[in-house]
């Protein structure tokens, strides 16, 4: 790819996630959607994480690996638990992250 | 709480002096004094969130030069374009050479949750003028969504002042850019001596699991989560990172069904 290619695709980057993230904040004065859909709008942000999270945890390189043979389950299983009981973020990434150093370890 | 907030205050003072706060919040006054303490209870919202921005950015920027972009152009695009996901999606298009408009049409795909995001930032922040519109466009980003929603959702627009949601909007978000641009910059510039196989990329995911465990805390986003799950590993296989949209439509239309169903009957809409 040339410099200017690249210049050009960075900058096109830049524009289009500025766009994709403040098009209803710029346009909602004419796209108004339906308060109901509105208000649904909040449970977005979980299920988008979710959708970002539960992959990575359940697969590696592509295949999925539901078996107990997986350290990222078991690590992400125990944080959550911890962060359930304890409502402590460090704790919990800290728990999780020995778990599953210790079994990658031990595998 | 009340003396940690205002412990946090007069340190933001002492960072910022007496000109920087001039600068930031407008000449002294209640309105400055409004802004300031919206400011500091967004950035007391986001600290314990910012470790999981900072193992993320750090390796999106380690990512960033391990797949061959040079150190200019890595930090470049790590200041302007602030998105982890969908630089790590026009990474791999990049250093093949694809061109441009398949690297923009990527990077718009794997963004659209954001768009669903601005939906429902505008019944909070959409009358303010198009300047700061887009200045909060820029700085809506899934862990400043997250945290806006869990503050104001439930609760009517119009119960807090515009100058507070905006602000709170704000000191959030200036806490999550600043350690994102930070550690990101320190990923780029470390990229050769980090190793694979610290499990870095495990403590991200990590963080978003703390992160986003104490929003799930009635029935209907639990089922919001279940089905976005179940629909995120189903259509995992699909290009441009879709499974994300299809996860959030899906969970968003289980949610609320959950809930209107769960609603006591003659309650109204």
């Amino acid at each position: 790819m040339s410099e200017l290619d690249l210049d050009l695709a960075i900058a096109g980057l830049a524009a289009v996630t500025l766009g994709t993230r403040s098009f209803f904040l710029a346009f909602g004065a004419r796209l108004a959607l339906p308060s109901q859909v509105q208000s649904s709008l909040r449970y977005a942000p979980v299920c988008a994480l979710i959708a970002l999270i539960v992959p990575q945890v359940l697969e590696t390189g592509g295949v999925l690996q539901l078996s107990i043979a997986n350290p990222r389950l078991w690590g992400a299983a125990v944080a959550a638990a911890v962060m359930f009981k304890r409502g402590d973020m460090l704790a919990s990434m800290s728990a999780g992250m020995a778990v599953f150093l210790l079994l990658r370890w031990l595998a | 709480m009340r003396s940690c907030a205002a412990h946090d205050v007069s340190s933001l003072h002492k960072l910022l002096g007496q000109r920087g706060e001039r600068a930031l919040f407008g000449p002294p006054g209640e309105l400055a004094r409004q802004r300031r303490d919206a400011f500091v209870e967004g950035l007391q919202a986001v600290a314990p969130a910012l470790i999981g921005t900072g193992a993320w950015a750090l390796v999106t920027g380690v990512a960033t030069v391990k797949m061959g972009l040079t150190l200019p152009h890595a930090l470049a695009m790590s200041a302007t374009v602030y998105a982890g996901s969908a630089q790590l999606a026009a990474l791999p298009l990049i250093v093949a050479g694809a061109p441009v408009w398949l690297i923009l049409a990527t990077a718009l795909i794997v963004n659209l949750r954001f768009t669903v995001f601005s939906a429902g930032l505008y019944p909070y922040l959409g009358h303010l003028s198009l300047r700061r519109r887009l200045l909060l466009g820029y700085l809506n980003t899934d862990m400043a969504y997250l945290l806006a929603m869990r503050k104001w959702s439930g609760v009517p627009a119009a119960s807090s002042t515009s100058t507070a949601r905006t602000w709170y909007f704000l000191g959030m978000s200036a806490g999550n850019w600043l350690v994102w641009q930070l550690l990101s910059a320190l990923g780029i510039l470390l990229a050769d001596r980090v190793p694979q196989g610290w499990g870095l990329e495990f403590a991200g995911v990590l963080a978003l699991i703390t992160v986003v465990l104490p929003s799930i805390a009635e029935e209907a986003s639990l089922v919001g989560a279940i089905v976005a799950a179940g629909v995120a590993v189903a259509a995992d296989a699909l290009p441009l990172k879709l499974s994300v949209l299809a996860a959030v439509v899906a969970g968003v239309a289980a949610a609320s069904a959950t809930e209107a169903a769960r609603r006591p009957a003659g309650s109204g809409a």
